[in-house]
């Protein structure tokens, strides 16, 4: 056998496409020749390293699952339990305690409450402490959106504005053309978390 | 797997945003896997999921429920990471990988019990250098190699998501091992 068929049929034995008699052939050349012998050694553990990576994958960042479900568009209608626990913040709270001493690993997704201001016109904010202010007489083009602040609007927004876990206050000289939108990303996130321990159970 | 895929496509196309979500956690790890190796940087392999993720929701109407989900969802991301390697300029790719080191821890393959400084030092070493190696194939092997080992795909999925012939894969995995080879063979 030549050396060039020995290493094309050593790929195909990595690949598990080697018949058992081309097995043979391959083995007979492999004791005859150290040269080849070595070249397979090579590869066999190249392809052992290879492989072995997969077994220490880095995971996705915790919150990235979050961060995607809240990046989707949002043309549906809000889920119908948002409203029956703003309804019922007692009995909610005190279900959802309990659910939390069933399932110990909950990870909050609040463990940095850092202010995140975003906007494509972030020039005509003020940002004092955790207080983001769009002053009277500002205006602020596009979208704008305060994660863990206060948000106090006393001039305008032209496009939408999304307070998430923060509290919101519109002065009578505000003005936001677009959609203003509060979200309270416990609720959501501690939600998410419950169902899909759930879920994962009925679906085993 | 595949049942557990399609009942939750189907929900998820009626609305349902938990069984989206599950979608999302089945296959988060593996997307940012496969987007960490393919561009050697945290934060683009974050949007590359990110963005993943929105085409399949985007895209669901037109999920084809007789191919495996796996295969489709592989697709998007590959597609969108080889698109992001090609805008790439390679200045900045080497900034990356340099700020990136953090990354490359590779002692977590020894038991706890056996680690000694010289196995640490030797078995990262050596995964920092499959990590370059795997880095510095060109953009057609990097993607079928990573596919191959890291995501361990058969060559026939492969050549399902890459929507290329089989003997094609099979010959980018060659030239992909004997590639990876010679910039191994100093440590073997
Ligand atoms: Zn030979």
């Amino acid at each position: 056998m030549e050396c060039n068929l020995a290493v094309s049929l050593m790929h195909d034995y990595l690949d598990d496409d080697l018949s058992k008699e081309q097995q043979m052939e391959l083995k007979a050349h492999l004791l005859s020749c150290p040269a080849c012998r070595m070249q397979f050694k090579e590869l066999e553990q190249t392809d052992m390293l290879m492989f072995s990576l997969s077994h220490h994958a880095p995971s996705a960042p915790l919150e990235l699952t979050q961060r995607i479900m809240s990046a989707l568009p949002q043309e549906k209608k809000q889920q119908p339990w948002l409203g029956w626990i703003r309804r019922h913040p007692a009995v909610t709270a005190a279900a959802i305690f309990l659910i939390v001493m069933f399932i110990s690993s909950v990870s909050f997704w609040d463990q940095d409450s850092q202010l995140v201001v975003k906007g494509n016109d972030l020039d005509q904010v003020v940002i004092e402490g955790d207080t983001v202010i769009v002053p009277e007489g500002k205006s602020i083009a596009g979208n704008l959106t305060v994660e863990n602040g206060k948000t106090k609007i006393y001039g305008e927004v032209n496009g939408n504005l999304t307070v998430i876990d923060g509290s919101l206050y519109q002065a009578s000289t505000a003005h936001i053309s677009g959609k203003v939108k509060n979200i309270d990303q416990a609720l959501d996130w501690l939600w998410y978390k419950i169902t899909n321990a759930f879920s994962d159970v009925a679906y085993r | 797997m595949d049942n557990i895929e399609n009942r939750l496509t189907k929900l998820a196309l009626k609305g349902d945003q938990r069984a989206f979500a599950e979608i999302v956690e089945l296959y988060k790890d593996k997307i940012y896997h496969l987007a960490y190796r393919m561009l050697s940087n945290r934060h683009e392999a974050e949007d590359i999921v990110q963005e993943t993720f929105l085409r399949v929701y985007r895209n669901l109407d037109r999920y084809d429920q007789n191919q495996k989900f796996s295969t489709w969802i592989y697709r998007i991301a590959t597609n969108l990471c080889i698109d992001r390697l090609r805008k790439k300029k390679p200045t900045y790719s080497l900034d990356a990988e340099m700020n990136d080191q953090e990354g490359m821890d590779g002692y977590s393959m020894i038991p706890s019990d056996n680690r000694t400084p010289e196995s640490e030092a030797l078995l990262s070493e050596t995964q920092q250098i499959i990590y370059q190696a795997i880095d510095s194939l060109p953009a057609k092997y990097k993607s079928v190699m990573i596919l191959r080992y890291l995501q361990d795909l058969s060559l026939q999925e492969i050549s399902d998501v890459l929507g290329m012939p089989v003997t094609t894969i099979k010959t980018r995995v060659h030239r992909g091992r004997e590639f990876l080879r010679k910039k191994l063979e100093p440590k073997m």
